[in-house]
């Protein structure tokens, strides 16, 4: 049996929690003295289970920073950092790690796929992780490979593949092993417009695939690419290591007053204009 | 757009760990096999190392065993009779004729014979001149004789004035043949046949004559016998024999596993060869050491990515530990699989009769050698551990 229990993971399935991420005060800092350089400031922030929130802000803001802490791959120096109920905090590394794999699904701008394994082999690999057989780890992987419409590139390395399938194939790996959040760092960076639309209107797709809102997943998107902000349930803009503005889709269309997000965020139907 | 839904993945089932790890392992080696140029350049680098320690050690090995030659080549005594305080076969200090008696006397021994082994010089027609080994055995019993023959008869050597001359040593004596004539020592001797034995430290030509002819030909004085070869009765315990012999006659009686170790210890401490050639046979190992854990770690290195992302993807680090030992035993065993090839094919030619190397390639070195590698390996991968073991998946999102 793994490490992480069955009787653990019924309890995260069980904590009845509404919110998929909660913050408070975090705070980070890389590096001491003179040269520290404070990338959290207090941080606190709430996401829901079903939500697509967007992080947005200049370059050095913390963005990057704050997605790694909610999902686990790095340590707050303080606060409180919570996923599905679970104090990260509290878990040593190796239950970190265990319930990132199974609670956490990335998709980074570089793709970070493994060069030497096809892409059917690079999409199993979450569930190999999770000790799935082989065979059945590959059958699940090749349907996640039909889901992004790559059912017919299976066997192809990925360096034969453009950027947008090499994205479709990591949203594949992201979701194949049905995480509960799903983190996109900059997912559309490397793409140009059409694919980026593509590539979002898949995370979403995949996001929302799920009738029972209870179930759907969890998306948080850092970006800096304004042609996608209509996706987001809500905006979280970020300056200095702090929260600086949010707006939910509600607060949006008021927003079309607010001259920055009026110009960076189009309407789905500007959006969509080729 | 739809992704499949399977909410009873084996983990949270529980699925076997092992099926975790086959999975992963696969994984591991598929990056490590399809990386082709990486490799290639894993294990060439390996092969090499491990050509290095295996081909320096065989050489080592060889030199040493070489100085036994003598020893190798005379099967018969269980006990070899010398002065006692001789410290390597070709060291010796000759002891009288009377001391052959003593020591048959000696209860247990069931015979006793002289064996002669000087160095004597053949002059050419030339005016130029070869050092040569002159052993002289028994007349009669023939103890001591060569391992064997390869023309002519052993028998003849009891004619007067008659050599028989180690087979790849002819080119040394200008391509001699049996009828042929050799001005030994100023002495005439006859060549009556060829026969095959293992050359000395010195790789001098080994001439075998009767040791009446040999202490003719190198005149020593009183004290002629260089060695007194023993025959335990089959009842007798050896090593008492060689104490009796030692109580009774004041000589030094060994064994030839004994007799090999004194020479080998002489060879190895008393000469610059052990510390001059070990020094090689080490540098040969750091190189290897630093070869194959460079290519490693640099491996590993580039690889880092892959495995912060996998970290990133829930693997643990036991698992990623794993993988990283699994590609370095494989590539280490491939690669030394490869690199013995040449080592033992070097061997191979190195070993025919008359070669001036004689390297010698035993079980011993082999499984050496692997354990050599291992440590490089496993050093190179320590290396690399270290980083994966420390590595912050956060690093996926840089």
């Amino acid at each position: 049996m793994s490490a992480l229990s069955a009787e653990s993971t019924v309890r995260v399935a069980n904590t009845g929690e509404s919110l998929a991420v909660e913050l408070r005060g975090v705070t980070k800092t890389y590096g001491s003295g003179s040269t520290s350089v404070h990338a959290l400031r207090g941080v606190d922030l709430e996401v829901k289970k079903s939500e697509l929130v967007m992080l947005v802000g200049p370059s050095g803001c913390g963005k990057t920073t704050l997605v790694s802490i909610i999902s686990g791959v790095l340590g707050a120096d303080s606060g409180v950092a919570k996923l599905f109920g679970i104090d990260w905090s509290t878990l040593g590394n190796e239950q970190q790690t265990l319930r990132r794999g199974e609670l956490v699904g990335f998709v980074f701008q570089q793709f970070n796929l493994i060069p030497t394994l096809s892409i059917i082999e690079n999409v199993s690999v979450p569930l190999l992780i999770r000790g799935v057989r082989e065979r059945e780890a590959l059958e699940r992987a090749a349907a996640a490979l039909t889901s992004v419409e790559l059912g017919d590139r299976t066997k192809s390395l990925p360096s034969q593949l453009s950027g947008g399938q090499q994205q479709r194939v990591a949203i594949a790996r992201a979701l194949v092993g049905e995480p509960r959040l799903i983190v996109c760092d900059e997912p559309t960076a490397s793409l140009d417009g059409h694919t980026g639309q593509v590539v979002m209107d898949l995370i979403k797709d995949t996001a929302r695939s799920r009738t029972d809102e209870n179930h759907r997943r969890c998306v948080i998107v850092v970006t800096h690419d304004t042609r996608i902000f209509h996706y987001a349930d809500r905006i979280v803009e970020m300056e200095d290591g702090r929260l600086k503005k949010t707006l939910s889709q509600h607060t949006r269309e008021e927003a079309a007053h607010v001259p920055r997000f009026a110009e960076e965020s189009p309407s789905p139907a500007e959006a969509s204009k080729p | 757009m739809r992704l499949p839904l399977r909410a009873d993945c084996g983990w949270a089932k529980g699925d076997s760990g092992a099926n975790a790890l086959g999975g992963m392992y696969k994984i591991a080696l598929r990056m490590l096999l399809r990386d082709r140029g990486k490799y290639l350049a894993l294990v060439c680098g390996l092969s090499f190392a491990t050509l290095l320690i295996a081909q320096q050690g065989s050489i080592f090995l060889g030199l040493v065993l070489r100085s036994t030659g003598v020893l190798q080549n005379v099967g018969q005594p269980d006990l070899w009779v010398v002065d006692p305080s001789t410290r390597y076969i070709l060291e010796t200090r000759p002891v009288g004729e009377q001391f052959v008696g003593r020591v048959r006397s000696v209860p247990g021994v069931a015979w006793a014979e002289p064996m002669f082994s000087n160095y004597a010089n053949v002059e050419f027609a030339d005016g130029t001149f070869k050092r040569v080994q002159l052993i002289g055995i028994d007349r009669t019993t023939l103890i001591g004789q060569p391992p064997e023959m390869v023309e002519g008869s052993l028998e003849d050597l009891r004619a007067p004035d008659t050599v028989l001359v180690e087979e790849s040593s002819r080119p040394k004596l200008n391509n001699a043949k049996i009828g042929d004539v050799l001005r030994l020592n100023d002495k005439r001797a006859v060549i009556v046949g060829f026969c095959r034995a293992k050359l000395g430290f010195e790789s001098n030509a080994i001439v075998y004559t009767t040791f009446d002819n040999a202490v003719r030909f190198t005149p020593v004085g009183r004290e002629r016998v260089t060695f007194i070869l023993v025959g335990v009765k089959p009842d007798a315990d050896r090593t008492a024999v060689a104490a009796d012999i030692g109580k009774f006659t004041g000589l030094g009686a060994f064994t030839p596993e004994e007799m090999s170790r004194r020479t080998i210890g002489f060879i190895l401490y008393e000469t610059g060869i052990g510390i001059n050639f070990g020094i090689t046979v080490l540098l040969g190992f750091v190189v290897g050491l630093a070869v194959t854990a460079a290519i490693f770690y640099q491996f590993t290195l580039e690889n880092l990515r892959h495995f912060a992302v996998l970290k990133a993807m829930g693997t643990r680090n036991s698992v990623l530990v794993r993988m990283v030992l699994l590609q370095a035993g494989v590539v280490g065993m491939i690669g030394f699989g490869i690199g013995c090839g040449p080592a033992g094919i070097f061997t191979i030619l190195g070993r025919k009769p008359g070669a001036e190397l004689a390297p010698y390639f035993p079980w011993q070195l082999l499984a050496l050698t692997l354990v050599g590698m291992m440590i490089c390996i496993g050093l190179g991968s320590l290396l690399s551990l270290r980083r994966v073991i420390t590595l912050e998946p956060a690093v996926v999102f840089k």
